[in-house]
């Protein structure tokens, strides 16, 4: 497959991850439109790697080239699972304190 | 690698000292014991000595630069213990966590401020950041607190998805993570597009993290809202390893690419604004703290002057204005979080109630303000002479001399309280030790401002 | 047209079209329940690369811990569409207009990367995702980050716990 295809998947969809922090108000959704764009990162760290493997094929045939991408995919994995167990419990302080996950009823508390 | 294992260790240890002890003046000793371990492990390994030998495969890389930055960061966070101990035993139940999550976020600080490798680069900020989230929200039962922590999280959460998209098509144009550019085959036919514009997702993201204008949006409301302790830890330590990761990851990758992205320009304009929405903010202000928050987004805009000129003089005085900064800083919150009213009416007639500490208040921020004779003027000076160096944007230091000007009616607005206002200027109890304290900050700070080579000269000998 | 390229493109339609529906969902189960289909056809693209070994962590991390983490806080919660709050209309579209920009930045600069030209992705073949490769060059040369995001992980614990304990 043509790698612009895959360029072209992942920045939309990191795209549509970026209006949707833009748009929606749900702290909670607005979370998962995050873990949408890292996602998108996923997709093409992996296509990317196939790309420099095939690359290095040619000249090598037990080449490992590529697999460092795989690896830090498996970091942005491991990142993102902690970085949900944080998330997720700063939301629900929040929700018991004010009963709502709308992040504009955060600008009412200012001044 | 002394310092990156020590501190994860000693963070464990924390966690499990919270099990057995359960006065919290003694946590604060340990916290103490600890970091004064970790910043002799650290010296000792500026001086080649080292504990674990450990294969770290390119991905750290320990020289001078960043293990002097090491030395500086927890030295810092030991004065900070040493003076707002007592105020994070107050700001909840879980003081051994609270000294826990402030080793991790050493770890790290250790980590960023060494890292050859794009991973360790991501890794480094996340473990910096995701305790930070945590220390923000620490005051539970305060919705200003909640609503700090959450919008720091969704914002520091969505600059790493900016950041990772950089790093991604970074490795998509030249195949490796690494930020030397040695091998890279695109010199040879020229610098590659994706790479471009993975570089400017970077320099969104690191503009996000530092709290550089027009990206700062978050800095006030989450400086203001969290625990005036963590405050001051973020504000000063944190901050200033944002800069050491911006200019160790500029200093490896912006020149040979400068033929098709004016960075010079970009950063140009990222200063101005910076320096323009700070100190023009700052002047409005009503409350001390939040004024602080804005002063820290205008002494960015200076310390950006370093990713700017990205010279041996601006490696020199980012090194030396994160030492100055931070001293001052952290100064000035140990003062604050004394105070019952944080506004600037609650400083009037601290002079004749507390002489000690208004005389202190006044040498950190004199120092702030860039006045000669303290650290802080050195600071600027060396920012604006690695300007000067490199022949370009001349114009820049006359600007950033006009918003120095400015930045000095806002901290003189606190001493002007404390000395020519009359009030009671309440104070919490004060404790000999922290005038003590005090009075030793009040002293490193002017013989720096007299001796900058005492830090600097660790650079090179 | 071949069996991968005709795969391509469904999973390439399937996650495009359900990413849209996370956005356009009222009520935020939908929106979980989207995102699992995205995660699902980004897994799908994974295994068409031969990465096996992350398409089945991305299915086991993402789409069953993190997902059902987000569904557990939901119905905790108790949101649906009615509670759903919604920002006006001009805030809506100033937010999909700089997304959209934001996309055609991105395609100009794909289009004019001339060193992506004619490049492609090895589709079905290559073994460099197999886990025995991957778990080869995870323990010695990555085992430093591997250790360290150990690190990682206890701060998170310490934090939920320092957070979500009542007092």
């Amino acid at each position: 497959m043509p790698i612009q295809y895959y360029i072209g998947l992942a920045a939309t969809l990191f795209c549509i991850g970026i209006t949707g922090v833009l748009i929606r108000r749900n702290a909670i959704i607005i979370f998962m439109c995050i873990e949408l764009m890292l996602n998108a990162v996923n997709l093409l760290l992996v296509a990317f790697s196939k790309m420099h493997y095939a690359t290095a094929f040619i000249r090598n045939a037990n080449t490992t080239a590529g697999s460092d991408a795989q690896l830090f995919v498996f970091f942005i994995m491991v990142v993102a699972a902690a970085e949900v167990s944080v998330g997720l419990a700063i939301i629900v302080m929040m929700y018991r304190n004010t009963h709502s996950v709308d992040v504009n009823y955060l600008n009412r508390l200012k001044n | 690698m002394n310092a990156i294992i020590l501190s994860a260790i000693l963070g464990v240890i924390m966690m499990f000292s919270g099990i057995w002890v359960n006065n919290k003046a003694t946590l604060r000793w340990i916290a103490l014991a600890g970091l004064l371990v970790l910043l002799i492990s650290n010296i000792a390994e500026m001086y080649g000595y080292r504990i674990w030998n450990v294969n770290v495969h390119n991905m750290l890389y320990f020289d001078r630069f960043g293990l002097l930055f090491n030395s500086v960061a927890i030295g810092s966070t030991f004065i900070f213990v040493a003076l707002s101990g007592s105020d994070i035993n107050r700001v909840g139940k879980y003081a051994a966590e609270y000294y826990t999550l402030i080793f991790f976020v050493l770890t790290g600080i250790t980590i960023i401020s060494v890292y050859t490798s794009l991973l360790m680069l991501f890794l480094g900020i996340e473990i910096m950041s995701i305790p930070l989230y945590i220390l923000t929200g620490s005051d539970k039962r305060n919705l200003k607190s909640n609503e700090a922590s959450l919008k720091y999280f969704l914002m520091g959460a969505f600059s790493t998805g900016l950041m990772l998209m950089g790093i991604t098509l970074i490795y998509g144009a030249t195949g490796s993570f690494s930020i030397e550019v040695l091998n890279n085959p695109a010199i040879a036919q020229g610098v590659s597009f994706l790479e471009i514009t993975g570089m400017l997702f970077l320099l969104v993201s690191m503009a996000f993290k530092v709290s550089a204008a027009p990206f700062h949006f978050w800095t006030p409301d989450v400086y203001d809202g969290a625990p005036g302790v963590f405050t001051s830890f973020m504000a000063t330590v944190v901050k200033a390893a944002a800069f050491i990761a911006f200019v160790k990851l500029f200093d490896a990758r912006m020149s040979y690419s400068s033929a098709v992205v004016d960075w010079k320009m970009l950063l140009c304009i990222l200063i101005i604004a910076t320096l323009l929405i700070g100190n023009i903010t700052a002047v409005f202000q009503q409350s001390v703290k939040r004024m602080l928050a804005y002063s820290s987004i205008a002494q960015a805009g200076f310390m950006l002057f370093a990713v700017f000129s990205m010279n041996e003089m601006a490696k020199e005085g980012i090194i030396f204005y994160a030492v100055s900064y931070s001293l001052a800083t952290i100064g000035v919150f140990a003062v604050l979080l004394k105070m019952k009213d944080f506004t600037f009416e609650g400083y009037n007639g601290l002079a004749k109630s507390q002489p000690v500490l208004a005389f202190a208040n006044t040498v950190f921020l004199l120092s702030l303000a860039g006045i000669p004779l303290t650290a802080g003027f050195f600071a600027k000076y060396f920012m604006l002479a690695s300007v000067i160096q490199t022949g370009h944007y001349l114009w820049m230091v006359i600007v950033a001399v006009l918003f120095a000007a400015v930045s000095v009616y806002y901290y003189f607005r606190v001493i002007q309280a404390m000395y020519f206002k009359t009030g009671e200027g309440e104070t919490e109890n004060i404790h000999p030790g922290f005038k003590t304290g005090l009075i030793i900050l009040t002293v490193i700070i002017i013989l720096l401002g007299v001796a900058p080579n005492l830090i600097i000269n660790f650079l090179y000998f | 047209m071949s069996i991968t390229v005709v795969l391509f493109w469904f999973l390439t339609a399937l996650a495009l079209l359900s990413a849209i529906m996370v956005l356009l969902s009222k009520n935020p189960v939908h929106s979980v329940l989207w995102l699992i289909v995205v995660f699902f056809a980004i897994s799908g693209h994974y295994i068409l690369l031969n990465a096996q070994f992350l398409a089945i962590v991305n299915l086991i991390v993402y789409a069953g811990a993190i997902m059902v983490l987000f569904l557990f806080v939901i119905m905790l919660m108790n949101l649906n569409a009615e509670t759903e709050p919604q920002k006006n209309t001009w805030l809506k579209l100033a937010g999909a207009i700089s997304g959209g920009s934001l996309l055609l930045i991105l395609v100009s600069v794909i289009r004019s990367a001339t060193d992506m030209t004619g490049r492609t992705a090895q589709v079905g073949e290559g073994n460099i995702g197999l886990i025995s490769n991957l778990g080869k060059a995870l323990f010695s040369e990555y085992v430093v980050p591997f250790e360290i995001s150990s690190v990682l992980f206890l701060s998170a614990m310490v934090g939920a716990v320092v957070i979500g304990k009542k007092d």
